[in-house]
């Protein structure tokens, strides 16, 4: 009798968080994350084997940027060949502005204002070319930069070093100490977290609408009084800050910056996360980036040696013919399926009773 | 003048390869309305079985070209067959995605097949130069250059005078109108698959000797050829292969006269700013559009 009221209590406070997170997605978000850096945590100590770190890293660089690439395939139909190449803008540019002598933040900044600016300008390409033609203009963009990238003197020929990076001019953090990659890591996992946040805001904005606007019919967008060059240059650079971002945070967490992996098929692989995590949806980035790169690190890698590549290319063509929406989706049509049974099971009871 | 007379040569080889691989490009875009991004690793495969017959049973390249053609023309029924017509209804980005997924399959799986060593694949005729002006001139470039401007003509003379050639010309313009009037719109496109796949191949096979045979060998060739496309214009079937004269030659005589490393650079650039100005290559239309 005596814990019933603590027991009523504790079932409110969980009810009234409940709703908390049902009214606000962010909050979702923001578990998300905080889950990851637990998760973070326990590799650091060694509950988890600790290269899991290091793989999830990855997996956190790729959900960003298959979130910004989201933007621009699932909710505006334009799709881009250079989305890897950013990464490298923002990785690369943020080694070269700390080596100029700038303080980190100054130089993601300026890393990540330079790749917006070639993002804006193949939007505006993107006003007079369209379909095929743009996504070739896009490849054009990823050849420019990749020369850039490999024979620029400041780059360094094969990579950059950055070493020991100062965020906020006080905190050191080093990848070679265990406990200080775990505080990158779990910086990593919060940037995603409100990155996540950023594109929920994007989609469910006015903007968000006027993509998916345009992905549908240009002609009736345009009708409807979108302006079709606006968006399509918004849309362009989101997803290139995004890109830029990850390569910040690849850039703060490897500490160094190689020069040649930013070519197609990384592009390739980030397009197969998008497309196997399912366009439209958040969660499914992370998904598909755990699918395509975490599971063939983690546990095909062991089994069968490096079959990264083919396993990403054999789902992604098994996704498209299949399953077009995505893995994301899985559970809509699990809960879908669930509800069908129950209803199914009342229905007979039902029958059952009149009879 | 010698000096620019090579680079004629040289820029008359390479874009003869470019313009193997763009045909096989607009072949497949204007019969399946998607774009091969995997058609260089078609290529490269189909290089790989070329070159692991020779270096294990030490036949000639005479001979293993033809082993080469024929596993490609069987490499492009089977993706047209198990993947391509599958997906006849999934949109067109999802379309060009699969090949992307293609890319990704065939590099993949080549170490597996073929180890990680790369190959080497020899010349078609192995020695012999002429002096033209000062430039020597391989007997090599002039027979790959000969076959690939003759199988070229070959392609375009059947797609404008024979009945298959019609065949192909009705199913670019409009696949379901054509697939009504009776014309077998699924046999057009496989073979359009199998002879892309084999002009791929033959590509890979010319540009091999300069390299080795390995899984990034057609990855130039490939970009260079969607470059071709794009700036040459898909709405044709001789305009991309122009442009791939052009874009060689540009290329090397930018490398030649500017710059080594920015020549490349220099060329994109300027394609593109041209495709600004001019969205649909030098010799396309904007396509007539029905709201």
């Amino acid at each position: 009798m005596t814990d019933k009221p603590k027991e009523n209590k504790l079932l409110e406070y969980w009810n009234a968080f409940a709703t908390l997170v049902k009214r606000h997605p962010h909050v979702q978000y923001l578990i998300f994350g905080l889950v990851l850096v637990l998760f973070g945590y326990l590799s650091s100590v060694g509950v988890l084997p600790s290269y899991y770190n290091s793989v999830f890293a990855y997996i956190i660089i790729f959900t960003i940027v298959a979130l910004g690439l989201n933007l621009l395939l699932g909710f505006s139909g334009l799709i881009s060949l250079a989305s890897s190449s950013f990464i490298g803008v923002g990785a690369l540019g943020t080694g070269v502005f700390l080596n100029l002598g700038l303080p980190f933040e100054i130089a993601a900044l300026l890393a990540i204002v330079s790749a917006a600016i070639i993002g804006s300008l193949i939007g505006l390409l993107s006003s007079k070319i369209s379909g095929i033609y743009l996504a070739i203009s896009t490849l054009f963009i990823a050849e420019i930069l990749r020369q850039i990238f490999t024979s620029l003197e400041m780059f360094g020929g094969e990579r950059l070093d950055i070493g020991t990076v100062e965020l906020l001019g006080f905190l050191e953090l080093s990848r070679n100490s265990r406990a200080q990659r775990f505080y990158l890591f779990a910086i990593m996992a919060i940037v995603m977290a409100v990155m996540m946040m950023v594109t929920y805001n994007i989609i469910k904005s006015r903007s968000g609408r006027a993509f998916m606007g345009i992905s549908r019919s240009e002609n009736s967008a345009a009708a409807m009084g979108i302006s079709p060059l606006k968006y399509r240059v918004m849309a362009f650079t989101i997803a290139t800050i995004f890109a830029a971002v990850a390569g910040v945070l690849y850039a703060l967490y490897y500490q160094n910056a190689p020069t040649r992996q930013w070519g197609l098929l990384q592009s390739l692989t980030i397009i197969a996360i998008v497309v196997v995590g399912g366009f439209k949806s958040i969660y499914g980035m992370f998904l598909g980036a755990f699918i395509i790169h975490g599971l063939s690190e983690l546990f095909l890698k062991e089994l069968l040696g490096d079959v990264s590549y083919i396993f990403s290319g054999i789902l992604l063509i098994v996704v498209i013919l299949f399953y077009p929406k995505g893995v994301a989706h899985i559970w809509v049509d699990i809960r879908k399926l669930y509800y069908k049974f129950k209803y199914r099971n009342k229905e007979k009871d039902v029958i059952k009773d009149e009879t | 003048m010698d000096n620019f007379l090579s680079i004629l040569f040289n820029s008359l080889q390479t874009g003869s390869v470019y313009a193997l691989a763009a045909l096989a490009i607009v072949l497949i875009f204007r019969t399946s309305k998607t774009t091969n991004f995997a058609q260089g690793s078609i290529g490269t495969l189909n290089a790989y079985v070329g070159a692991l017959v020779l270096s294990s049973w030490g036949w000639s390249i005479w001979a293993v070209a033809p082993v080469s053609i024929l596993t490609a023309f069987l490499t492009g029924v089977l993706i047209d067959t198990f993947i391509i017509r599958p997906a006849a209804k999934v949109n067109r980005i999802a379309k060009q995605i699969i090949t992307l997924g293609l890319i990704m399959i065939i590099t993949g799986i080549t170490p597996f097949l073929f180890g990680v060593d790369p190959y080497q694949l020899p010349r078609f005729i192995p020695s012999g130069s002429v002096d033209v002006l000062g430039a020597s001139l391989r007997f090599n470039t002039v027979f790959t250059v000969l076959i690939s401007l003759v199988l070229m003509g070959a392609i375009f003379w059947f797609i404008q005078k024979t009945k298959w050639g019609l065949a192909i010309r009705v199913t670019a313009s409009n696949e379901v109108t054509s697939k009504l009037m009776g014309v077998p719109t699924k046999t057009v496109t496989m073979m359009s698959w199998a002879t892309a796949a084999m002009l791929g191949t033959l590509a890979a096979l010319i540009i091999a000797p300069s390299g080795s045979v390995n899984p990034n060998m057609m990855f130039n060739v490939q970009v260079s050829a969607f470059f071709a496309g794009v700036f040459g214009g898909f709405q044709t079937f001789y305009g991309p292969v122009l442009a791939a004269f052009i874009i060689a030659f540009a290329r090397n005589t930018t490398a030649f006269y500017v710059t080594d490393i920015w020549g490349d650079v220099l060329v994109y650039m300027v394609i593109l700013v041209f495709l600004f100005f001019k969205p649909y290559g030098i010799f396309g239309k904007a396509p007539v559009k029905k709201v």
